[in-house]
């Protein structure tokens, strides 16, 4: 197992861990990390992954319209709106 | 023993009580709230519409199938214009415009709901002690130490112990990889799983897309088969919604079984387990061997991968399905200087430690240079559980294990998350397979406190898992 | 100096299909409405919104398998590439990754005289995002969320390009086929087409150098002044001593110039893995060779007839099938008439194409008016009028002020084609000509054009040419 970058994985993952703190989850990611190393013994060169139990879906749409949720409906939990827009602090490039 | 949905019902058909005072009657303890096992509770205002057209159906001779059953509901489940948190921070301000799909059945049905339960946060716990809500504590007690509040279990550990304190008829949890199950086991309740694809996850806030099921917390095996029959259908708005053939899960529940019946129990799972979870085994055996059922021994040969499969795949999932909490649509926003920051500081202020660490390390198994070694190898390992239990289903007709491998234990016990993790160790494979599994009360430990069972059956044999689950139960049944 | 420098170009087109409902949900896929209001919780990222998968694109994707020479993948997979972003809702977009549903196509581009054959690594559905808008407020950023979850077919080539013109033709030809096939409107304005470029330079015969990628360009002038300002870029990097850092640029349209977009504390890591609340495509044959008539002639089947069984020229049939709707008009017009195609070809690219240039019109908006059109190409064919008399009425068959046979008859503009009478007319113009005549007869052909001339100008213009022609020709050589 190589070390583990949390700031890395923490700025993958969008949150900002207070400094205090990135210890303490460095450490117990790297617990857990080693504690599911054993898989690494399983002999899978012959097995395909398995993403679902299910593997044959049903649902398959035609392309068909269907009345869209009511803008009031689709921004009423917004922090923050203005007039039908999401609002947020300006986004740079 | 409480009273089950046909006896509820049968004393509404008489008039015996009217859907308005059985309402209000368990809308009373949900109030009291001394577990904390509800988020939110009803006010019989809001429901007072529900009440009444349920009072008219009986009046009228023609009552629905779950007619006034008052029901509590687990946070995770979307429930139009009640507030559904998932127990985080993040969401605890969150008022769905739509109903879940599972949730609409049962409203259809004509049950009423008490309120929303208390859970672990994001469905990612064991002892219902990650909320943001509040730990939920066991109804049940230790015989040799009253004193000490107890966990419920988790995640749907507030749904489990709503039903144990008597505060809803029944409820609905969430099952991912034992949590159902496990709760249902330490507050001596019924717990049902069924086969991923039965119930829709459609509106049901999401842990792990692949394992999330949804399913009864109950009294006894026949009201899970009372709200199995109204859940279990098939959804076009989820794509892994099986379209089977659906069956009536109340027809056959007490009748004894045409075939003769082979249990197989996996001694893999009993090495190194205490003598009160061994005796739950044996009870079960001995209750069962009157009735001709044969057992025979069982080797699995992934026992000891389930959890490392699991613990990857499961964060793995979750780590993608929580990037949508971000305080931009809805939800709890931080401020914040920049846009940036405003995501930083909503999800991290947002979400609790268990859930942060799981989003972490679902990042870290997904990231360049470690998909293969662990999320790839992790989907491979679990298609042969998978094999694994077909195999042995080839061999018996069912699989009997216990449910967990211990009692509830004292809140705040269990600091480091991999002991925790274990406590999911006889559920979690099952979920993988995505097979059912049902977990009902099988005795009491040392301490007087509640023990279950686990039986597993095959893909979609609901209907002949509940028929042999209501068979133990006959059997295995204790007082409290 | 850069004589020796040669560019390697390898281009990503995300194409929007022109579906009615959006990739994964039924909201509209449509352009242009009010902000906000062709979204459905799906789309908005709501908690337990689940996708379900539209056939229509994966159709369209199909039918592009065939017109892009793909192999179509009966087994493909959606994945989820994580990142945030507040235009991206699910805080993923649903991509193909490791099974896209078609690989290993190619198309043929014109390459100065000679084509060319440029590969196509492979071509996967995905969700377009929403749109986040910067120029209403100066502290605030607007998020409109009615683009996210439109399909997009990302179509990826191998670096087979080595000019700016090379890459213009390249996207002309895909946006021809994909127009042809009618998956996608060609809009490059509104973003239906857009072009990520990845570039990298090299001296002539060398290793592949540090490649670029120039996000998201939408119109062809763009594509070619990026190009141009990259390819110097790299080269002025590297004759000044330094190194290509492989980065994502960003090109300011109003500069010209190419900038690296705001570098980031980490490399981008998308965490690609299989979409859980999807399950595989898998395609029967039946339903991949259910779509194969679908596809339609393609442009250069269209050529090939063009040329073949209408003897067009070559410039004129290329004009024509640069896009499906010139071809369709064409089609339709020989479809109603006995008029000679090349006959209609003519007057197709020259005078009917130009009134539409002038009067800012959608080719289709003629399709209502081919049987007028033709009607009046017949009167010119069969000489009832003149090509002057016709240019002068094409605007207003066009316009709908009239039919053709009407207009003649109303403007007077009717031919005459009456040998009687175009005898007198000649009879009168030789009068007090004998010089003339006698010149004609000496061998000077040029006298002929001027009596030509004076009894068209007799007939105030309606004589038939080739009759006054042969009369005159008659009566000067007796
Ligand atoms: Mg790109
Ligand atoms: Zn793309």
């Amino acid at each position: 197992m190589s070390d583990i970058d949390i700031k890395r994985i923490s700025y993958l993952a969008k949150l900002k861990l207070p400094s205090e703190k990135e210890e303490f989850y460095s450490n117990s990611l790297k617990d857990i990390i080693k504690w599911v190393d054993n898989l690494k013994k399983v002999d899978t060169s012959k097995t395909e992954p398995l993403h679902n139990v299910t593997e044959k879906t049903v649902s398959i749409r035609n392309d068909e319209v269907s009345k869209s949720n009511s803008v009031d409906d689709v921004l009423s939990n917004a922090p923050e709106r203005a007039q039908n827009f999401f609002k947020v602090p300006k986004v740079v490039e | 023993m409480k009273n089950s949905i046909s006896q509820i019902k049968k004393a509404l058909i008489e008039k015996k009580i009217s859907v308005g005072e059985l309402y209000d009657e368990y809308l009373a303890k949900a109030k009291s709230g001394n577990n904390n096992s509800f988020n939110l509770v009803i006010d019989r205002e809001n429901n007072i519409s529900s009440i009444n057209d349920s009072q008219n159906r009986y009046d009228n001779g023609n009552p629905l199938p779950l007619d006034g059953i008052p029901l509590g509901i687990k946070d995770l489940f979307c429930t139009k214009g009640i507030r559904t948190t998932a127990s985080s921070k993040i969401l605890s301000n969150y008022i769905p415009n739509y109903e879940s799909f599972v949730t609409q059945q049962l409203l259809n049905d004509g049950s009423i709901f008490i309120g929303k339960n208390n859970c672990d946060e994001f469905a990612m716990g064991s002892s219902n002690e990650t909320s943001y809500f509040g730990p939920v504590i066991n109804p049940w007690k230790n015989k040799n130490s009253q004193k000490d509040n107890l966990v419920p279990g988790g995640s749907s550990g507030g749904s489990a112990a709503a039903v144990a304190e008597g505060s809803c008829v029944a409820s609905m949890g969430t099952d991912t990889g034992g949590s159902i199950r496990q709760p249902a086991s330490l507050c001596g309740i019924v717990g049902l799983k069924p086969t991923f694809g039965s119930c829709s996850r459609w509106g049901i806030v999401a842990f792990a897309s692949s394992l999330d099921q949804a399913g009864p917390l109950t009294n006894c095996v026949e009201d899970a088969a009372y709200v199995l029959n109204s859940i279990n259908k098939h959804d076009f708005n989820d794509s892994t919604s099986s379209n089977h053939q659906r069956e009536d899960y109340l027809v056959d529940i007490n009748n004894s079984f045409e075939k003769k019946i082979k249990i197989g129990i996996p001694s893999d799972y009993l090495e190194d387990v205490s003598d009160d979870i061994l005796n739950q085994i044996d009870n079960t055996k001995k209750a069962l061997s009157k009735h001709g059922i044969e057992f025979v021994d069982v080797k699995f040969k992934t026992t000891e991968y389930a959890l490392s499969t699991y613990y990857i795949l499961a964060p793995a999932e979750a780590s993608s399905n929580l990037a949508r909490y971000d305080g931009i649509r809805y939800g709890v926003r931080e401020d914040g200087e920049s846009l940036d920051d405003i995501y930083l500081n909503s999800r991290t202020k947002g979400f609790g430690d268990e859930v942060t660490r799981r989003i972490l390390i679902g990042a870290y198994v997904l990231s360049a240079g470690y998909y293969d070694a662990y999320y790839r190898q992790a989907q491979k390992v679990r298609r042969l559980i998978k094999n694994d239990f077909q195999r042995i289903l080839n061999e018996v007709d069912f699989i009997l294990t216990p449910t967990t491998p211990n009692e509830a234990f004292k809140i705040g016990d269990k600091l480091d998350p991999i002991s925790m993790y274990k406590n999911d160790i006889y559920t979690v494979p099952t979920s993988l397979a995505g097979l059912p599994g049902i977990s009902i009360p099988s005795g009491l430990s040392k301490n007087g406190l509640p023990l279950g069972v686990q039986f597993i059956g095959n893909y979609f044999e609901e209907k002949l898992l509940l028929q042999l689950a209501a068979l133990a139960e006959k059997e295995l049944s204790f007082n409290e | 100096m850069s004589n020796n420098w040669e560019m390697v170009i390898g281009l990503e087109v995300h194409a929007q299909l022109k579906t009615s409902s959006k990739l994964f949900s039924s909201s509209p896929n449509q352009f242009g409405s009010e902000p906000n209001e062709n979204v459905n919780f799906i789309d908005s990222g709501m908690p337990g919104m689940l996708p379900v998968m539209n056939f229509g694109c994966i159709e369209m994707a199909i039918k592009t398998g065939y017109a892009l020479n793909f192999k179509i993948n009966k087994y493909s997979v959606f994945e989820r590439k994580n990142y945030f972003y507040p235009d991206l809702p699910q805080g993923y977009q649903i991509s193909q990754f490791e099974f896209p549903i078609l690989s290993e196509g190619y198309i043929n581009i014109d390459s100065g005289d000679n084509q060319k054959k440029i590969r196509i690594e492979r071509a996967h559905l995905e969700q377009d995002a929403g749109k986040s808008i910067h120029d209403i407020d100066p502290k605030y950023s607007f998020i409109d969320l009615n683009r996210v979850g439109t399909p997009l077919l990302e179509i990826v080539s191998y670096p087979d390009l080595s000019s700016a013109d090379e890459v213009i033709n390249y996207m002309s030809s895909l946006r021809q086929l994909l127009m042809y096939i009618d998956v996608c409107d060609g809009n490059m304005q509104e973003g239906s087409l857009r072009a990520d470029v990845n570039l990298s330079v090299r001296k002539k015969g060398q290793e592949l150098g540090t490649r670029c990628e120039i996000k998201n360009l939408n119109s062809f002038k763009f594509i070619k002044q990026a190009i141009e300002y990259e390819f110097q870029r790299q080269i002025n990097i590297i004759d000044g001593g330094g190194e290509i850092e492989q980065n994502t640029m960003l090109f300011d349209t109003s500069t010209g110039e190419t900038r690296a977009m705001r570098s980031k504390e980490f490399s981008h890591d998308y965490r690609y893995f299989p979409d859980p609340d999807l399950l595989p495509v898998n395609l029967s044959q039946e339903q991949i060779d259910k779509i194969k008539p679908l596809v339609g002639e393609l442009p250069q089947d269209k050529l090939n007839k063009y040329l073949d069984n209408y003897s067009l020229d070559k410039d004129i049939a290329k004009i024509i099938i640069a896009e499906k709707q010139n071809a369709n008009l064409f089609e339709k017009m020989i479809s109603e008439s006995t008029v000679k195609p090349k006959f209609i070809a003519a007057w197709l690219v020259g005078d009917i194409f130009a009134f539409i240039k002038e009067n800012n019109l959608e080719v289709n908006s003629l399709n209502d008016k081919t049987k007028d059109i033709t009607d009046l190409l017949k009167l010119i064919s069969d000489d009832v009028i003149s090509n002057k008399a016709g240019k002068e009425i094409l605007p207003k068959v066009l316009n709908g002020e009239g039919k053709p046979s009407e207009l003649v008859k109303e403007l007077g503009l009717e031919q005459v084609s009456d040998s009687g009478e175009l005898e007198k007319i000649i009879d009168e113009a030789l009068v007090g000509e004998e010089e003339n005549i006698l010149k004609f007869q000496g061998g000077s052909d040029r006298v002929l054009g001027y009596f030509v001339g004076k009894c068209l100008k007799a007939t105030k213009g309606k004589g038939n040419p080739k009759l006054i022609n042969k009369i005159l020709l008659e009566k000067l050589k007796k």
